[in-house]
């Protein structure tokens, strides 16, 4: 049995991944668009600050020009808030009025008017101010201008919170990425671990519990349905074997009875009886390949086998058979070579390949079984320098009921290799006929035992 | 006179199973349900029961383990259509002492009831030597002397002559040497038997032991030399 390394759901992991990504990448699309309106909003709000005041002041330079103006300014530097920078020079660069004591390093004045545009931004100890710099009639520079610090400030609280919130949101997407994983995970697992049970031989392994209303119960459900299935039809199989082996049999006891009767005819009930016993054989072969065929890939019902031992046995068996026909019969199998499998199986396709090879040989020919260890298979070999396979029989001829049209004088069914191509499949051994110069040749690759 | 149970739905077979019974000198019993073929097995005291399995009430295979149970002790044959090798070996493993696929030849049940009787009074050979005669077969050494000559046969050889000695003087079916011997339950087809029993007869009659007849059409009678032991 394989174990299964427990799979990462690395589909699904995925999948939440890529949504939750999605997921923050709009949050975060929305936040910077709510940023701008917001950033927009405020820059407008000190613009209209800016107005109001340069209104104010054009009020008073129509009424009394400078002086007025520098009333003004004195005034409101006098009240000194810090949110706002003014100043008015002279013509000669000399301070009027304002908050400040000289003006500022890099600020040219730009036009006469008191409209707010052309406003700039500008640096001023570390503090960004939304300025209005003119040069009035008469060369009197005047400077207007608001602090941006409130505004970055909140525009700053509002980029952390936008930090914060894109953080949280990949550290949630992760989160449940990882808990969808995992849980997806578990109920696959059981209906893996379920597939498991059932292709190790326990064809009626169900899962315990009710099944849930979701996709998953769905799929439990269906596979259920399909092990139920299998599981009737394994059933059926066996029992129609059984059926028929009952029907059948049971009338041929009654013939064989009757037979027993005949006296006299001692030749011709000794043929009856001898074909008799060649259609149970042919019944018993069709019924072994269907049940070796049904059973494939089902581990259970093997146990660990010698097939070293196995093979020595049938060996033993047909060997005087071969040397009376006047074959040489060689052998050579490493000893303590284990499999696992069904020993009578074994022995039953071993005793079909070289009955076949006694049969189809001639004095004078080699018969050789071996069998050695390969590096990840024990490799078993029956080989002849016989007539071999015909060439048109070479693709089917592990097929039922597949006989050499030279070979109707031989006694046969042509169920031998469909016996031999079943029991191999059933103990998962490979099977190959390699092309010789002479004879028949089969190489059978058996899976080791895992000790 | 020793009782054999039979317990068969088919009245043809079970008659004539109660004629090979009658042969031997037994007294059959029919039963022709398997809850019957229970409750006699418990309450009779038989040497054999022949045991279908695809009876009215189940499956003989099954229901041994219940004849068991009742308190028989004795030897079980089952004889059924279900006859494949595979199904063979499971009856034998779930404790039949012998198992004969249907359609059965008379001489085949009847040499495994006498085989399935004499194991029932002395079951196998407990002497380390066992002799019949001049011929000795030495089971702890695994040898075999012909006139206090040692005669060289192969291990299986002597598997061989040790199962037929244990069923001496009566007839052996190549059926039961291949399943008693060689431990296999399916019918090869060829009479691969025969080659191993002639190699061994062989080798016993250059040695000067004429002791492996053939039964025709039966199978083969290890009776060794019977009228000099008579008479020595």
């Amino acid at each position: 049995m394989t174990t299964r390394t427990p799979l990462a759901a690395r589909a699904t992991l995925r999948l939440t991944l890529v949504l939750a990504l999605a997921v923050t990448l709009l949050s975060l699309g929305a936040m910077a668009l709510q940023y701008r309106l917001v950033a927009a909003r405020l820059m407008e709000g000190a613009r209209s600050t800016l107005t109001a005041d340069l209104g104010g002041f054009a009020a008073l330079y129509e009424q009394r020009r400078i002086i007025a103006l520098r009333q003004a300014i004195e005034y409101r530097a006098a009240a000194g808030t810090g949110d706002e920078m003014l100043l008015l020079l002279d013509r000669h660069g000399m301070v009027l009025a304002g908050t400040e004591d000289h003006w500022p390093e890099g600020l040219r004045t730009e036009g006469a008017g008191f409209t707010v545009e052309p406003a700039r931004e500008f640096d001023r100890n570390g503090t960004r101010w939304l300025a209005v710099a003119r040069e009035l009639p008469g060369g009197f520079p005047l400077l207007v201008a608001r602090n941006l610090a409130p505004t970055n400030a909140t525009l700053a609280s509002l980029r952390r919170g936008m930090a914060g919130l894109a953080t949280a949101l990949v550290l949630a997407g992760g989160l449940v990425g990882w808990l969808a994983a995992r849980s997806v995970m578990g109920r696959i697992g059981r209906v893996n671990d379920l597939a498991d049970r059932v292709a190790a031989g326990d064809l009626s392994a169900r899962l315990p519990g009710p099944r849930s209303r979701d996709e998953f119960g769905l799929l439990e459900t269906h596979v259920h349905a399909m092990l139920d299935r299998i599981e009737n039809l394994n059933r059926a199989t066996h029992r129609l074997s059984d059926t028929i082996a009952h029907e059948l049999r049971t009338p041929l006891n009654r013939l064989m009875q009757k037979l027993s009767r005949i006296t006299g005819q001692e030749e011709i009930v000794e043929d009856l009886r001898a074909e008799m016993r060649q259609s149970i054989r042919v019944f018993d072969s069709l019924l072994d390949i269907s049940r070796a065929e049904a059973d494939q890939g089902i581990g259970g019902g093997l146990v660990p086998v010698d097939l070293s031992a196995v093979a020595a046995d049938v060996w033993e068996l047909y060997e005087p058979l071969a040397e009376d026909k006047g074959l040489r019969p060689e052998a050579a199998i490493t000893p303590g070579l284990h499999v696992l499998g069904d020993r009578n199986l074994i022995a039953q396709m071993l005793s079909n390949l070289i009955d076949n090879a006694i049969k189809y040989c001639g004095p004078g020919d080699t018969l050789r079984l071996t069998l050695s260890e390969g590096p990840d298979r024990h490799l078993m070999q029956v080989a002849d320098t016989g007539p071999g396979l015909p060439e048109e029989l070479r693709t089917d001829a592990f097929e039922r009921f597949t006989r050499a049209e030279r070979d109707r004088g031989i006694q046969g069914h042509g169920l031998g290799l469909a016996l031999v191509r079943a029991i191999a499949a059933r103990h998962g051994a490979k099977l190959d006929l390699p092309r010789s110069e002479k004879g028949f040749v089969l190489d059978i690759a058996w899976p080791k035992l895992a000790s | 006179m020793d009782h054999i149970l039979i317990v068969e739905d088919d009245i043809e077979t079970a008659e004539a199973v109660a004629h090979e019974v009658t042969a031997l000198g037994c007294a059959p019993v029919l039963c022709t349900t398997l809850d019957q073929g229970v409750a006699e097995a418990a309450a009779g005291d038989y040497r054999v029961i022949v045991l279908d399995r695809m009876l009215p009430g189940g499956d003989g295979v099954e229901a041994m383990a219940r004849i068991r149970a009742g308190g028989s002790r004795a030897m079980i044959l089952v004889l059924s259509a279900l006859g494949r090798a595979a199904q063979r070996v499971e009856g034998l493993e779930k404790g039949a002492d012998d198992y004969l696929p249907k359609p059965f030849e008379p001489e085949e049940l009847r040499a495994r009831l006498r085989a399935l009787l004499r194991r029932a009074t002395i079951d196998g050979l407990d002497n380390d030597l066992v002799a019949f005669g001049d011929l000795e077969i030495r089971l702890k050494a695994r040898t075999l002397h012909v006139r206090r000559q040692h005669v060289a046969i192969s291990p299986k050889e002597f598997d061989l002559i040790t199962y037929f000695a244990r069923n001496a003087g009566q007839v052996v079916t190549r059926m039961q040497l291949l399943e008693n011997v060689w431990k296999l339950h399916f019918d090869p087809g060829t009479n691969v038997v025969d080659v191993h029993v002639g190699r061994l007869r062989r080798k016993l009659e250059e040695a000067g032991a004429n002791a492996i007849q053939t039964a025709r059409g039966e199978g083969y009678i290890f009776a060794p030399l019977r009228a000099d032991q008579r008479t020595d």
